[in-house]
């Protein structure tokens, strides 16, 4: 059964869809709707990593640096040390990896509040990838076989869309069918209380941040691939969207509740949201051209999103409270006859 | 025990790079550019005041790049629409006030962390912010530049006028209630709220403030060129936090000076320049920014297990 929350969510996504169908043009035909996952992927998969992060209660602002970081050293081995893309993804991914774990030493080891931590290297990485590029250089001209996984269709649908349906297994089994995922709860809503129970908070928490940053790597290979391109600029603002999805899906902010389901709901009504509102034609908003001006409205709205999912789940809270406080108040008002 | 002396470590290393400068690249300190570099650090630095204050009540504001952009740009129509530069001024701050306000609303009464909702309002008021005026450079009329006056005063009022922010704000905080509330709701918001102050009432006032602090930067950017880009602030969130935590104001909130924010930015701001005087390539800045931030907390994590350690 569905949750409550994602049971709203699903009607938020039917009535984009309805909505953008009826203003939009060609919205749910076949070649659209690919579109819209082979556009979002990317975050997506942040979405989904980002999730465990944000229920030990922490957060990793540097993902989108990290991408930026992952496709930069990505282009670097292809372009000019001639490794086979394959290899490099490989090396990109595990780049991301350690750049994850430099985040989760400074947090568990060093004891640093989180926000801080990535907030330094979300400057870092990105910093560390505009040196590398010397602020401007783009590597392009990868080989086919390499862009088909952005641009080419495996068995009908975009290719990148496979590896997505793979990560979200393997992140939901993490997540609700294993120890590990188990004990990310536990630490988000009682560090201290997990901490006596027997779980390696530190251990447990870290690798939410190497896995979020490995997957960062994974996600800057597919954009690279899809946009044929590997630029120090990759990624920007893909951390805000990830845990706009993240929140959007119901996972509290406060950490230790959460769900994968809801998260990959809030992905797609993101998703539906940014690709619906560039499909509208540019006269019925604005006189302007209608790409400069879905982008930026699509990037106001999701911030508007972000603030109402959030007002609205701490306003849904204090009403369970008060209900819960009333209900407790009859029961103890009204005793049952004792024995 | 010694008493924690981040300030004075900071200007330490910001008197190593003056003097290796003053060795290497003597032409750094030729007077007018060195005053025209000073000049527009001013508004990162009155920028960073309000996040200071917002750190010591234990939040955090990003929002303020966007902010300052914001208030710049009615700063800027105001004044091309032909009314006095003090009402341009007013605008700015009620623009910077009203913005703040919302920020505290959602912060300190419905309890949200404040990092994700100053993210929300800063990717809304910088999408908001394009939408409406699409990058579009603003041309300031005449007696804006400067204040109307020549460019040594104008540059005499900014740096005058951040001096005395410095000095009162840091008074403020020193002596006055509601200073020391700000230091108590950050280092125990349920302590402050036992001991008679209005924890909720102290987090909105700090949010409020950054945002007329915010506004009162922009406005000491506006006068410095003739015309303003309504991507200004872009970026100054990272800076003046950077400036704060790198200074000693402890990012978990309830300690530090406003004092320590002086040396923090204008070691943090002149790392560009020293680039270039040193010859290297400017590109490095934003990464060499990144390792400072996370020095300066790994600093103040280990002195903070020092203490807890000894006490």
């Amino acid at each position: 059964m569905l949750a409550k929350h994602e049971t709203v969510l699903l009607a938020v996504i039917l009535v984009e869809i309805l909505l953008f169908q009826n203003l939009g043009r060609n919205f749910l035909a076949e070649s659209n709707v690919s579109n819209i996952f082979r556009h979002s992927v990317e975050i997506g998969l942040l979405a989904l990593v980002m999730t465990p992060v944000i229920l030990t209660g922490g957060i990793d602002l540097s993902l989108g640096s990290m991408m930026g970081l992952c496709a930069v050293v990505f282009g670097l081995l292809v372009k000019q040390f001639d490794v086979s893309p394959w290899l490099a993804a490989v090396a990109a991914i595990s780049l991301g990896a350690f750049g994850g774990m430099g985040n989760a030493f400074l947090i568990t080891r060093m004891n640093l509040p989180p926000l801080i931590v990535t907030l330094g290297t979300f400057s870092l990485f990105r910093g560390l990838a505009e040196a590398l590029t010397k602020g401007s250089e783009a590597y392009s001209g990868f080989p086919q076989g390499f862009l088909n996984l952005g641009n080419a269709n495996v068995l009908g649908l975009p290719a990148q869309l496979w590896v997505f349906f793979f990560i979200t297994l393997l992140v939901w089994v993490l997540v609700h069918r294993t120890v590990w995922g188990r004990s990310l709860q536990a630490i988000g809503f009682a560090p201290q209380g997990a901490r006596y129970a027997g779980i390696s908070v530190g251990r447990n928490t870290g690798m939410a941040y190497v896995l979020a940053g490995a997957i960062a790597g994974l996600a800057a290979v597919i954009l690279v691939a899809r946009l044929g391109e590997a630029r120090a600029n990759i990624g920007i603002g893909y951390e805000l969207l990830a845990i706009t999805a993240v929140v959007l899906g119901g996972t509290s902010i406060f950490g230790g509740s959460g769900s994968i389901s809801g998260t990959l709901l809030g992905y797609v009504a993101i998703a539906i949201l940014n690709n619906g509102l560039s499909r509208i034609t540019a006269h019925q908003i604005f006189d302007q051209p209608v790409s400069s001006v879905a982008r930026e409205l699509s990037g106001m709205l999701t911030g508007l999103l972000l603030l109402l999912a959030l007002a609205a789940g701490v306003l849904l809270k204090s009403l369970a409270i008060r209900r819960a406080r009333r209900q407790s108040l009859i029961t103890t008002t009204n005793p049952t006859p004792s024995t | 025990m010694k008493k924690y002396s981040r300030e004075w470590s900071v200007a330490a290393a910001f008197g190593l790079l003056m003097l290796s400068l003053l060795i290497v690249a003597p032409h750094f300190f030729h007077w007018q550019p060195l005053l025209s570099r000073v000049t527009s650090q001013m508004p990162a630095m009155v920028v960073a005041l309000g996040v200071a204050l917002v750190i010591i009540s234990r939040q955090i504001d990003i929002s303020i790049g966007a902010q300052f952009s914001m208030c710049a740009v009615i700063a800027g129509l105001v004044a091309a629409s032909g009314l006095p530069l003090g009402v341009a001024i007013l605008a700015a701050i009620a623009c910077g006030a009203l913005m703040g306000a919302l920020n505290g609303l959602l912060v300190a009464y419905l309890g949200l962390p404040s990092i994700v909702v100053t993210l929300a309002t800063m990717v809304t008021w910088q999408e908001a912010l394009r939408l409406w005026q699409q990058g579009r450079l603003l041309n300031l009329p005449e007696g804006i530049q400067w204040f109307g006056q020549s460019q040594a005063q104008g540059q005499a009022i900014v740096i005058g006028a951040t001096a005395l922010l410095l000095i009162l704000l840091s008074w403020l905080m020193k002596n006055i209630a509601v200073g020391r509330a700000i230091y108590a709701v950050g280092s125990d918001a349920e302590a402050a709220r036992l001991a008679g102050i209005n924890p909720q009432r102290t987090t909105f006032g700090v949010f409020v403030s950054m945002g007329v602090l915010a506004a009162l930067a922009a406005v000491m950017n506006l006068v410095q060129s003739p015309q303003i880009q309504p991507s200004c602030g872009d970026g100054m969130e990272l800076k003046a936090i950077a400036a704060a935590v790198v200074g000693g104001i402890a990012i978990r909130g309830g300690r530090g000076t406003l004092w320590g924010v002086l040396p923090g930015l204008l070691l943090l701001a002149n790392v560009n320049p020293a680039l270039t005087h040193f010859h290297q390539p400017p590109y490095w800045e934003k990464a060499i920014q990144g390792l400072v931030i996370i020095l300066a907390v790994v600093a103040d994590g280990w002195n903070q297990k020092k203490q807890s350690k000894n006490g």
